[in-house]
């Protein structure tokens, strides 16, 4: 059975009852963490750290959450920003400059077998690793998981007239680079 | 002339083509994470202190601003000179003390007692005059009219 966020949240507040709704929360939205941490990391390692990281912070903050927010939201805006320091402190780990990391991620991209043989599949994915990863982020928010753009600014903490316009940017990017690498 | 590429008319996955994390592993991932959260002994307040989970974040700062600026004043309190009237359990015990010894001290020590003092210490107990210095209140206003006026506490 799934419990709603705020039986969780209420259940948290309770000692007893803390580390059961905590599991709760963690296999309601599990998934959802994982694949958008994925779709920022690409590597399937570095997105199961990186999602046990999201929920031992949400587990260390959940009782400051103030539920002026959707506790999704919330649990999205960390795993933001855990994916973009991850980014950028790989980059600055190897001293690698923007188009370096997004190379690397499209070799793992390559060379996974979900997508051999779709060869506009791949071209899409290099194009959209090519983005600066706060307009990938966009992108992400936007294209696949369909949210509204309300619900993006809160995410990322910018307004709602900037995503539209780094969407706009995003998608224009992606479909110059797709027909500029496809053959006649 | 090459076709543009239009995202719109690609078919819409709900999220990239990349494989699958292993089939077991979001049935593994809760344990894994429980796992690493901190003790719950680490994280849970002291059992004196646990009635503050019960609080709401509001007034859990309202009552952490309250202990710090009560800090505050405590410690400017007791930092401050000493206080004008001496406890009364002090006075008691000076009282016990035999008049020789105190006289044998205050020669000794090098402690310079004031006119001030004698003045600050009457006033705030009267009785000391005729319990532990006993003196008339006549000998005192005596005592204290006498000193000079060029006493700098006065001036």
């Amino acid at each position: 059975m799934r419990l709603e966020d705020h039986e969780i949240l209420l259940k948290f507040q309770h000692p007893a009852s803390r580390n059961l709704a905590f599991n709760q929360l963690v296999r309601k939205y599990q998934s959802k963490v994982y694949w958008h941490v994925r779709k920022m990391v690409v590597d399937h390692d570095d997105a199961d750290d990186l999602t046990q990281d999201v929920f031992v912070k949400v587990w260390k903050h959940l009782e400051n959450f103030r539920q002026d927010a959707q506790l999704f939201t919330w649990i999205y805006r960390i795993a933001t920003n855990e994916c973009l320091n991850f980014l950028s402190s790989k980059r600055r780990k190897f001293l690698l400059p923007l188009n370096d990391v997004g190379a690397e991620l499209a070799a793992k991209i390559e060379a996974d077998p979900a997508i051999a043989g779709d060869e506009i599949e791949l071209k899409l994915q290099k194009a959209i690793l090519r983005l600066p990863d706060k307009q990938r982020l966009v992108f992400n928010l936007r294209y696949y998981d369909e949210m509204p753009y309300e619900q993006m600014a809160e995410v990322t903490g910018t307004s709602v007239g900037a995503l539209k316009a780094s969407y706009h940017h995003a998608v224009k990017k992606v479909e110059e680079y797709v027909t500029r690498t496809t053959d006649d | 002339m090459k076709p543009a590429f239009k995202l719109d008319a690609h078919p819409r996955r709900p999220r990239p083509l990349l494989s699958e994390p292993p089939a077991d592993y979001f049935d593994k991932l809760p344990t894994r994470i429980m796992a690493r959260l901190p003790q719950a002994d680490e994280r849970a307040a002291p059992a004196a202190w646990a009635w503050l989970s019960f609080l709401s974040p509001v007034l859990r700062t309202g009552l952490a601003s309250v202990a710090v600026l009560g800090g505050f004043a405590a410690s400017f309190y007791m930092s401050g000179s000493a206080p004008l009237v001496p406890a009364t359990a002090s006075t008691a015990a000076l009282d016990a003390v035999p008049r020789t010894e105190l006289a044998n001290y205050l020669l000794t020590s090098g402690t310079r007692v004031e006119t001030s003092d004698l003045a600050t210490l009457t006033a705030a107990h009267p009785n000391i005059a005729k319990g532990f210095l006993r003196v008339s209140d006549e000998e005192l206003n005596d005592a204290l009219d006498a000193q000079p006026t060029d006493d700098p506490t006065y001036l």
